[in-house]
């Protein structure tokens, strides 16, 4: 799992991707068209304002929010992970336009009252609204 | 000629089966009692020769109808001597004589002779009597005419025909060839007047009359037919010529017809290769690249490919290519830019289509080869004359960014993905639109040579293949290759494009039998993800892919020697001679 906090770390991610190619392949990416949610790094469009489950969550770089839809991610692995409200199964999920990661996805949730997660995303702080 | 020597086989296995039979049936031998029961057969149609005699390891063929179609085959292919023989030996007649003499006044034209032995034969159905009479008296009545003999003619109008109560448009038709039949006499009037053939009369008797009685034309060659087709169908490698089926083994290539091996890798773009298409005669191939340009190959006779021209002026990345239907000019798009049209002789550059404010994101070329349709930015989609002058715009949501565009082979539909889960096909003359509907993110489409059948790539890793003829239906599904972050396009191929191919971006071509929907190989090569590929229209054989890692691989058979594919449609014989050149 990569972490983008260190912002020399970003840096040196920004010139390889200069070196190497950002996109490989004709990328296929949705355009949204209202309040656009995209990835701070590349704008790829990622999820739209009135898709906002919740604005509560928290990962550990602060705020994120809850997402009915995203668009425009690729899966990580599945895993089970610990979190404040109990165990998750989750996905990692990244940009399809630069792959930093942008959030993550609840696959299974195991306690009951948070089983509306299930098929739900969450945005981290790294995107920023057009 | 094959055919002597098999049919002689057959009546000895039959000859000595029948032997074999009647030592295992409980006593009674069954020519006896077919000879017994002759003489009922003048009132009887032959349903019951035979009687419980089977032939075959699966006992559901009757020994007697089994005898009576090879009869039939063996006088259809004229050899009335032995034809007679089998009937004879067997005990076993063709037909019952009553329909021998049927067949025998026909054809010596005894019309009321031949309507009364009708009325013998037996036949339980009234109508079927009535209508076989009333061919019968028709074609009295048209070779009286062409005799002039009007007046019997009309005699035999007025009394035998109209008696039938049968028809009576068909009586007023005849009636009224009576009144002018050299008026209507024209070009076409001609064969109207004159009495069709007493054999195709004939034909068209037995078509009537049920098949117990009469046994149908071909009735074996139709049954043999029938199971090579079912072989050719089952077989997932099919990939080569029909008139290489045999009789003698059941069909089955093997996985040596289909493309597997590469046989050369195009090495001459600069970035990424995106787009990949055979011209439709198959003679070319235009591969459009990453690095803003795109590459006309040739094929020459060997199947080898080489550099004939390339294409430079766009300034972004070329998405698609789209051949023209003479095969002599390619458009070329550049992505939310401009469409190019390209002569593929010279290699120069015949016209650039723009529009102001709106990047051209498709193109497509229209069947007639005058117009060229174009996909914009803004979501609309344009038509333009060859010269550049634009005569079309529809606006409004009929395209996306991403989308592909085609039109179907009469030029009167368009297709594009117009939603993220809805592809439109809109008929730009009655403006009707339908749309395939999905449950997941379209990605790509890619429409059949007939312009029957469209392939889409969904965001899941699946394609579909939908029935775009008349009410849209979902008729297969394709797994096994990965998607997730790019447009990774798939194609109809193959003999009678009985294959599905794919790119895939886990740098392998997968290849699917269409039918079945099974997975039959995944060729492994490139070392990029594998964005496109492109079936040869003229050459069942050859399959082209373009890739991220720059090049481009022309795929063939494993064995060279791929011009005898008959040494392999047996499945048992699989000589290959691999030494030559």
């Amino acid at each position: 799992m990569i972490s983008l906090v260190s912002p020399r770390f970003l840096q040196q991610l920004h010139r390889t991707n200069r070196h190497t190619h950002r996109f490989m392949g004709r990328l296929f990416v949705i355009n949204l068209e209202g309040k656009i949610y995209s990835c701070r790094y590349c704008r790829t469009h990622l999820a739209l304002y009135e898709d906002i489950v919740s604005k509560t969550f928290h990962s550990r770089h602060g705020k994120a929010y809850l997402f009915n839809k995203v668009v425009n991610v690729s899966l990580g692995e599945t895993e089970e992970r610990p979190m404040m409200t109990g165990l998750h199964t989750v996905a990692d999920i990244f940009c399809v336009g630069c792959g930093s990661i942008v959030g993550w996805k609840y696959e299974i949730a195991h306690e009951k009252d948070q089983k509306y997660k299930e098929g739900k995303s969450v945005l981290e702080r790294s995107v920023e609204m057009l | 000629m094959g055919g002597v020597e098999d049919e002689e086989p057959a009546l000895k296995r039959t000859k000595l089966l029948s032997k074999g039979l009647n030592s295992l049936s409980n006593g009674s031998s069954s020519v006896e009692r077919v000879v017994g029961s002759s003489s009922e057969l003048m009132a009887r149609p032959l349903s019951s020769e035979g009687d419980n005699e089977v032939v075959g390891s699966k006992g559901i063929i009757k020994k007697g109808e089994f005898v009576r179609i090879i009869t039939k085959a063996l006088y259809s292919l004229g050899y009335k001597k032995t034809g007679e023989n089998l009937e004879e030996e067997s005990g076993i007649p063709l037909n019952s004589s009553v329909v021998n003499v049927f067949m025998q006044q026909v054809l010596d034209g005894d019309w009321e002779e031949s309507v009364s032995t009708l009325n013998k034969i037996g036949l339980e159905d009234e109508r079927i009597v009535r209508a076989a009479s009333f061919l019968i008296l028709e074609q009295k009545f048209f070779e009286l005419l062409d005799g002039d003999k009007v007046m019997d003619a009309l005699k035999t109008l007025r009394t035998e025909i109209t008696e039938l109560c049968v028809d009576s448009a068909r009586i007023r038709e005849l009636s009224s060839c009576l009144l002018s039949p050299s008026d209507q006499c024209g070009s076409s009037g001609r064969d109207f007047i004159r009495a069709k053939t007493r054999l195709k009369l004939l034909e068209e008797l037995q078509k009537l009359i049920p098949p117990t009685v009469m046994i149908p034309e071909n009735r074996l060659e139709h049954l043999v037919e029938q199971a090579l087709i079912l072989q050719r169908d089952a077989c997932s490698f099919h990939n080569s010529l029909d008139k290489e089926m045999s009789l003698y083994s059941d069909h089955h290539c093997g996985k040596t017809q289909i493309p597997s091996r590469t046989l050369q890798i195009l090495d001459a773009h600069d970035d990424e290769v995106w787009f990949v298409q055979f011209s439709h005669d198959g003679k070319y191939l235009a591969t459009a690249s990453n690095d803003r340009t795109a590459i006309i190959w040739e094929v020459d006779t060997n199947d080898g490919l080489s550099m004939k021209h390339k294409l430079s002026g766009h300034q972004k990345s070329v998405s698609s290519v789209s051949w023209s239907p003479n095969g002599q000019e390619l458009l070329t798009c550049g992505v939310e830019e401009a469409v190019r049209r390209w002569d593929v002789s010279t290699g120069k550059c015949l016209q650039v289509y723009e529009k102001n404010g709106s990047g051209l994101i498709s193109c497509a070329w229209f069947p007639c080869g005058k117009y060229i349709l174009s996909g914009l930015s803004d979501k609309s989609i344009c038509m333009w004359e060859l010269d550049g002058k634009e005569v079309e715009s529809w606006k409004g949501q009929k395209t996306l960014k991403i989308s592909d565009l085609e039109i179907t082979g009469d030029g009167e539909h368009i297709l594009s993905i117009c939603k993220e889960n809805a592809i439109l096909l809109f008929n730009k003359e009655t403006k009707v639109e339908r749309f395939i509907e999905e449950d997941q993110t379209i990605t790509s489409f890619s429409l059949s040579k007939d312009s029957r059948f469209l392939l889409v790539n969904l965001l899941n890793q699946e394609i579909h293949l939908w029935n775009i003829e008349g009410d849209l239906k979902l008729v297969g599904k394709y797994k096994s290759h990965r998607r997730s972050r790019f447009v990774i396009r798939s194609c109809f191929g193959g003999l009678k494009q009985s294959f599905i191919a794919s790119g895939s971006e886990d740098s392998q071509v997968y290849i699917w039998h269409r039918s079945s929907g099974d997975l039959v190989d995944a060729l492994p090569g490139h070392s990029g993800a594998v964005n496109c590929v492109s079936w040869n229209p003229a050459n069942p054989h050859m399959l082209a892919s373009a890739s991220d890692d720059r090049t481009v691989r022309i795929w063939g058979l494993k064995c060279l020697d791929a011009k005898y594919p008959n040494a392999y449609s047996n499945g048992n014989s699989h000589h290959c001679n691999c030494g030559g050149t």
